[in-house]
């Protein structure tokens, strides 16, 4: 199996997206999550995550997505550590040996980079997030 | 020069968009989101295969939402979408509703002032029928923002 050719799909607002499966480090119950002063913006707190404490980010607050908070942790290796991202739902697990399509220019400014491509996903598109554009 | 069009219908006025290569004219159906996207970006859609982007060309050509320009849009849900390809370039504009296909004369210089209408978008007009055909600049109207 070659790496990046597993992705876990989870949901936001009713919408999939998906991360590399090599970036997961766990999924987890978000208990616990203590405020930080020094973690504003879209960061909820921090979470204890074996032994460290790992800061938990609100991923529907860095898109703009409406809605209440997610209910699931997933503890992902970003580009610049360890993070909990707080999602709705982990779907499954989709193996695939496609290459995620690029996004299509006119779509987003160039200068977001949350996303890495999209996936095909029995007849969904399915929005790649970028592990290390997670930290906004 | 004659060239080939697509005229269809929006907000009350005929718009048309030149042939250059192919085209596929779908009812409408709900596009995938991309948050943080531009505003006038419906979303996504798969067909056979490609990826297109899909614009909602009336939020940018009319400055304050359907006004005096013309009647308001048509709710989404009856709207067609119509895929073109320019420049090997692939994408989806949704309009009210397909007109017809037709070989239209070169256009002329379009009217300096159409109440409510964004007018640097609107490449020339062509007159058929005692009805104004607006010819549109995809150049301009999908890489602003």
């Amino acid at each position: 199996m070659n790496e990046g050719t597993r992705f876990l799909i989870l949901s936001l607002e009713g919408e999939a997206y998906a991360v590399p499966i090599s970036r997961l480090l766990e999924i987890a119950v978000p208990r616990n999550i203590q405020k930080d002063p020094n973690l504003t913006g879209p960061f909820e707190g921090t979470f204890e995550f074996r032994g460290n404490l790992i800061p938990v980010l609100n991923i529907k607050k860095v898109l703009k997505l409406s809605g209440v908070i997610g209910t699931t942790l997933l503890v992902v290796k970003g580009g610049k550590g360890t993070l909990g991202v707080l999602v709705d739902a982990v779907t499954e697990i989709l193996d695939t040996d496609q290459r995620p399509v690029p996004m299509p220019a006119g779509v987003i400014n160039p200068g977001i980079q949350y996303f890495s491509g999209i996936l095909r996903h029995k007849d969904n598109l399915v929005l790649l997030l970028n592990g290390d554009g997670l930290l906004p | 020069m004659i060239h080939s069009y697509l005229v269809f219908l929006l907000s009350g006025r005929l718009f048309g968009v030149k042939l250059l290569g192919a085209i596929e004219i779908l009812p409408w159906r709900r596009s995938r989101t991309v948050p943080l996207s531009y505003s006038s970006v419906e979303g996504l859609i798969d067909y056979r295969g490609t990826i297109y982007p899909v614009f909602n060309i009336g939020r940018r050509l009319f400055m304050s939402g359907p006004g005096p320009a013309g009647a308001p849009a048509q709710a989404e849900a009856a709207q067609s979408i119509i895929l073109l390809e320019e420049n090997k370039h692939f994408f989806g504009i949704t309009v009210d509703s397909v007109v017809k296909m037709a070989k239209l004369e070169e256009p002329s210089a379009p009217p300096e002032k159409i109440q409510g209408m964004e007018m640097k978008y609107i490449q020339g007009v062509v007159r058929e029928d005692d009805q104004e055909i607006l010819v549109l600049d995809f150049e301009r109207l999908l890489h602003a923002d």
